[in-house]
């Protein structure tokens, strides 16, 4: 008996945005990222073509970071201690786009100055020719502070300035606006904060093809059931129609899966959770594919390995 | 509009057209066409001419289809028989004369007559005409005022505006009474962290002029920038308003409206008129008025209150003289304060200024008897707390005054009286909102670290511990703590706030009553507004996070399930924040009175569900019943056998007629499902004429958790007597006789139960 194959026909299609600008475009990037433009959930080829694979970021850090397990570490060697040669290295091992996160102080202790966060983003833009996403430390008023140096210095590259949120978004999205910049609005694992987050965000004029959502999510067994739910409805509104919605995602799997006590110990655990370096990045591993299939665009990973793993994914699940 | 302002404006408009006109004819023939022309260092050209006509000037010769435009916009003089409606032309007349005036002080900046020389003077950072390393060892910045403001100015100021730090900026024209006044204005500017620019002059002397002479700095480091000591020079104003919207509002050189429109509803700037207002101050006005930016003047001028251009009035007259204050620095005060006002400018305050740390990690805190200073209420005395919503005028933002004396002379551990009378002005407050913010008090006060306060209205209760007061925490600070905060949390609807606190017995009595008299007021408006009343509910998605396919549907007669959000908390907060989780429901077409269905909040169920519920009906648990979060006070649930329903609450543990405990009915009850015959609901629904009203209403309640007959003793007994039953209550079982549904059927037959004779339930 034959079997019909029930599609689903959205109405509604994920925004497509472009990251990085070449030279022709007023920025200094080789080459361009395009993420978005899903008419159905993630994959299903068989409803509609996915026009943008997924693509992987790699995040380094301005300094060699105090608090990145010793795995990590160890995988960068010492390019960890000059960012331009962590982004050529971070390239090498697959990366679409470079992830800068810059650290709240110096090796010193005392707070990074925008001048300093200006020139560890000059090194990565002249030492590599990707895309780039700039993001602050975290804390509103220091993110406000380096990323509009970041922006001003860096006008028309079209990078991915972060993090925007509640708090803080019409600093970034100002300054972005003026720069010629994207955002990536991020809000705590919440739809309806998501989708205000974004009205606010195009509320001051920013056009819908320069944000990038970033609902935030967990790692496998730290509420990852809970982000993943939260994009996939977010996802699911978008296809339905909401405007507000359909930005494509970039969620962080690197940055949550390396702050689990799996990923960063290695002594005094139980010998059945086997070799320290392997669980390690196969926590990362599962963390990004999973995500992926929630309808992640962007995914930021830390380890070379797990880039390469997700590669593999990535290209298998494009072919079908 | 005033034939007065038109006639000058319009006169004042081809003045300065013709005299563009001329100065570009002179100028094209003794440095010609091709001469470069700039102001320095900006990518936008000159900027008003560049983003109204998308004309990018870069030579003498560009300028001259920029005056044409600006002659074509020119109105003759209204005729002075004859009342026809101004406005239009004189808008036009307005743009006419910011393009010449722009035009102008370009053909200026050829001559070397921009910046405007000033021996002597230095700025306190400026706009760099001569580079650094130009060799001429004269510093950039001294010599003349500053002229337009540079683009990187521009981008630091400009992020900060549009991020509102930076509450908006004050175009200053003309020259103030003295000296002295010119100082406190600027002061009260600077106070408020608004942007300050200076031009024009009365007679030859400047605003500019004072303020040098009083030793005042000016320049970018001040936030107070001397343009020119010309009106024409306020052009630079414009210019810095057009570039905004370019830079940071995505737009593009020539679409004119879009700036204009942009400068109206982000760019809080407004122009104050300092002294006599001639031809072309009038002229600018009206350039000024087309950007949304309303004129303040301290003459007498007649006024131009309709609103429509700008967002209130677009012309108030508010004579020196006649403003109130002891001093030049509260008129000063009053004038900047009407200035904000009318522009709907929203200052924030920073800190919580207060001796004792500040913060939400402090509301709990509990001030016990052992470490108290002193307490306000409670058993041995009496506080209460007011909100009113007052006229604009009758509020001087900010200020706090103690009636009576602090509590110093009371002994440790002692009380006395007290109370918080908190008045509030806003464009969009509105007399319903006052118990909403009034309920406030209550979070804002326990933030500081040492007070404790507990209740509401007349029964609120403080205690200030012993270590606060040794801190220096005295009545006054409730004051301050209550206008910073009302200030930051509720700017959208509250403008001015002022605080006055009262200990002395007489006054303490006169506002108590008054007080009371309003409460007792809302409660027969909240007792009056009925669901038949509003043309819209509002919807509360506050929960989705948790039940992603909930929708609260909020009605006057039936409040939100949590019991936190009623319908007038929802109007409030949606006037709060317009994109936040409490949107109105345009109810439309009734479909059906009874059950509870219109056309609006069917629509809205369906679209804030995703489509997993299609119809609610807002009154009935038998058809299409709301659905719940999970966080309802009570669980209302069909007891099929006694023909009516029973009603668990949150706080009671025990089993029910169902067979089932509060907790296991959660999981039937919530998670944004529509189960017929269950449904969860806020405690004060119950006591709604609108409770299951198409089911039979409260009479259909057989059994009752006893926490609730006990906590809303008088309410429910209303209830009762609304019945027509006033031993009702008594009729209806609850967990403390009847646990099972034979012991319930046994109970109701026993007293009587009306439902069992009420026509079936389904």
């Amino acid at each position: 008996m034959p079997v019909e194959i029930l599609k689903e026909t959205w109405t509604g299609a994920v925004q497509i945005v472009t990251l990085g600008a070449t030279p022709a475009e007023g920025g200094t990037r080789g080459r361009t990222v395009t993420v978005g433009g899903e008419r159905t959930l993630p994959f299903l080829h068989f409803e509609a073509p996915m026009p943008h694979r997924p693509a992987l970021a790699v995040e380094i850090k301005d300094r060699r970071p105090d608090d990145w397990s010793p795995v990590l570490l160890r995988a960068w060697g010492d390019v960890v201690d000059d960012p331009g040669a962590w982004a050529q290295a971070a390239a090498a091992a697959g990366a679409d786009l470079i992830l800068l996160a810059l650290s709240l102080t110096d090796a010193d202790g005392r707070p990074t100055t925008p001048a300093a966060a200006v020139a560890a983003v000059r090194k990565v833009l002249s030492a590599c020719s990707l895309p780039l996403a700039v993001f602050g430390p975290g804390q509103a008023d220091a993110d406000n502070e380096l990323l509009v140096a970041v922006a001003e210095a860096t006008k028309g590259e079209r990078l991915l300035l972060g993090i925007c949120e509640d708090k803080n978004y019409r600093t970034i999205v100002a300054t972005a606006l003026a720069n010629g910049h994207l955002v990536n609005a991020r809000t705590p694992m919440d739809v309806n904060l998501a989708k205000q987050l974004n009205i606010l965000i195009t509320d001051m004029g920013m056009p819908l093809d320069r944000i990038i959502m970033d609902p935030t999510t967990g790692a496998v067994g730290y509420g990852f059931e809970y982000g993943y739910s939260v994009m996939e409805r977010l996802r699911l509104a978008a296809l339905q129609g909401d405007r507000m919605t359909q930005l494509p995602m970039l969620v962080t799997p690197g940055f949550e899966a390396w702050k689990t006590k799996e990923a960063k110990v290695g002594n005094g655990v139980p010998a059945a959770w086997g070799d320290w370096e392997a669980r390690a990045i196969n926590w990362e591993t599962l963390t990004a594919l999973g995500l992926l299939e929630a309808g992640a665009d962007i995914l930021v990973l830390r380890h070379p390995e797990s880039v390469r793993r997700l590669r593999l994914a990535i290209e298998g699940l494009m072919k079908g | 509009m005033s034939r007065y302002i038109a006639t000058r404006a319009i006169r004042g408009a081809n003045a300065l057209v013709t005299e563009a006109e001329y100065m570009l004819a002179k100028a094209l023939a003794e440095k010609g066409p091709d001469t470069p022309v700039a102001f320095p260092n900006t990518a936008y050209y000159l900027p008003v001419i560049y983003g109204m006509t998308g004309i990018a000037v870069q030579k003498l010769g560009d300028l001259k289809p920029v005056l044409r435009h600006a002659r074509s916009l020119l109105h003759p003089l209204p005729a002075p028989r004859h009342w026809t409606p101004y406005l239009g032309e004189t808008l036009d007349c307005g743009m006419a004369t910011l393009l010449a005036a722009e035009a102008i002080e370009a053909i200026r900046f050829v001559y070397g007559l921009q910046p405007e020389p000033m021996p002597g003077f230095r700025l306190a950072g400026g706009t760099a005409f001569t580079s650094p390393d130009a060799g001429d060892g004269r510093e950039a910045t001294d010599g003349h005022l500053n002229g337009p403001i540079d683009d990187i100015q521009l981008r630091s100021w400009g992020i900060q505006l549009v991020d509102g730090r930076m509450p908006g900026f004050a175009a200053i024209v003309g020259c103030a009474k003295s000296n002295e006044v010119a100082v406190e204005i600027v002061r009260q500017l600077q106070r408020r962290n608004i942007l300050t620019f200076l031009s024009g002059n009365v007679n030859g002397r400047s605003i500019i002029h004072q303020l040098i002479e009083e030793g005042v700095e000016l320049g970018y480091d001040t936030y107070t920038v001397p343009f020119g000591t010309d009106t024409i020079s306020a052009i630079y104003a414009l210019g810095f308003a057009t570039r905004s919207a370019l830079t940071f509002g995505g737009l593009k050189p020539g679409q004119a409206r879009e700036i204009l429109l942009y400068n109206r509803e982000r760019v809080f700037a407004f122009v104050l008129a300092l002294g006599e207002v001639d031809d072309l101050k009038y002229a600018a006005a009206a350039g000024a008025i087309n950007f949304g930016f309303p004129v303040i003047a301290d003459t007498v001028i007649p006024e131009i209150l309709p609103t429509g251009i700008t967002r209130y009035e677009h012309v108030v007259s508010m004579p020196w003289n006649e403003i109130e204050g002891k001093d030049d620095r509260e008129k000063a005060e009053r004038l900047v304060q009407k200035c904000i006002e009318v522009r709907g400018v929203k200052v924030k305050v920073v800190d919580v200024p207060v001796p004792v740390p500040y913060g939400s990690a402090f509301e709990g805190e509990v001030v016990r008897k052992a470490d108290m200073r002193v307490e306000f209420g409670g058993k041995y005395s009496r506080a209460f707390e007011y909100l009113r919503m007052v006229d604009m005028d009758e509020v001087v933002d900010g200020k706090v005054e103690l009636v009576g004396p602090d509590f110093d002379h009371i002994p440790p551990q002692g009380h006395m009286d007290m109370g918080i009378v908190v008045e509030v002005a806003g464009r969009q407050m509105q007399k319903d909102f006052e118990p909403v913010l009034e309920r406030q008090i209550h979070y804002f006060i326990n933030g500081a670290s040492g007070v404790q306060h507990i209740g509401q209205r007349d029964i609120a209760w403080i205690r200030i511990s012993k270590a606060a007061a040794d801190k220096g925490f005295r009545l006054e600070h409730l004051g301050k703590i209550l206008h910073a905060r009302f200030k930051n949390d509720f700017g959208a609807i509250v403008d001015k706030v002022q605080v006055t606190i009262y200990t002395d017995p007489e006054p303490f009595h006169y506002w108590l009553a008054k007080a009371r008299e309003a409460y007792d007021y809302r409660n027969r408006r909240l007792a009056d507004l009925t669901d038949e009343k509003v043309e819209e509910f509002y919807s509360c998605t506050l929960c989705q996070s948790f039940a992603p396919n909930h929708v609260c549907i909020v009605s006057p007669e039936r409040l939100g399930l949590c019991g936190a959000y009623n319908w007038l908390d929802c109007k409030a907060s949606f006037s709060i924040n317009p994109t936040g989780p409490n949107q109105p429901i345009k109810l439309g077409r009734l479909l059906d009175p009874v059950k509870g269905y219109w056309e609006g909040t069917n629509e809205y169920a369906r679209i804030g569900s995703h489509g997993a519920v299609e119809k609610v009906a807002m009154y009935s648990i038998m058809e299409n019943p709301m659905t719940a979060c999970g966080c309802f006070e009570c669980i209302v649930m069909l007891i099929p056998e006694a023909n009516g329903v029973m009603v668990v609450s949150r706080e009671d543990p025990s089993m029910t007629p169902a067979g089932m405990t509060f907790s296991t009915l959660a999981g039937i009850a919530g998670g944004g499902l529509q189960t017929p015959g269950v449904m969860g609901v806020g405690k004060y629904y119950l006591l709604s004429p609108k409770f299951i009203a198409a089911d039979g209403g409260f009479k259909r309640v057989v059994w009752m958790s006893s926490f609730l007959k006990e906590t809303m003793v008088a309410e429910l007994k209303a209830v009762a007597e609304r019945e027509g039953d006033p031993d009702l209550i008594e009729r209806i079982a609850d967990e403390r006789y009847v646990t099972t549904v034979d012991e319930l059927l046994v109970w109701l037959e026993e007293h009587n139960h009306p439902a069992l004779t009420m026509p079936p339930i389904f």
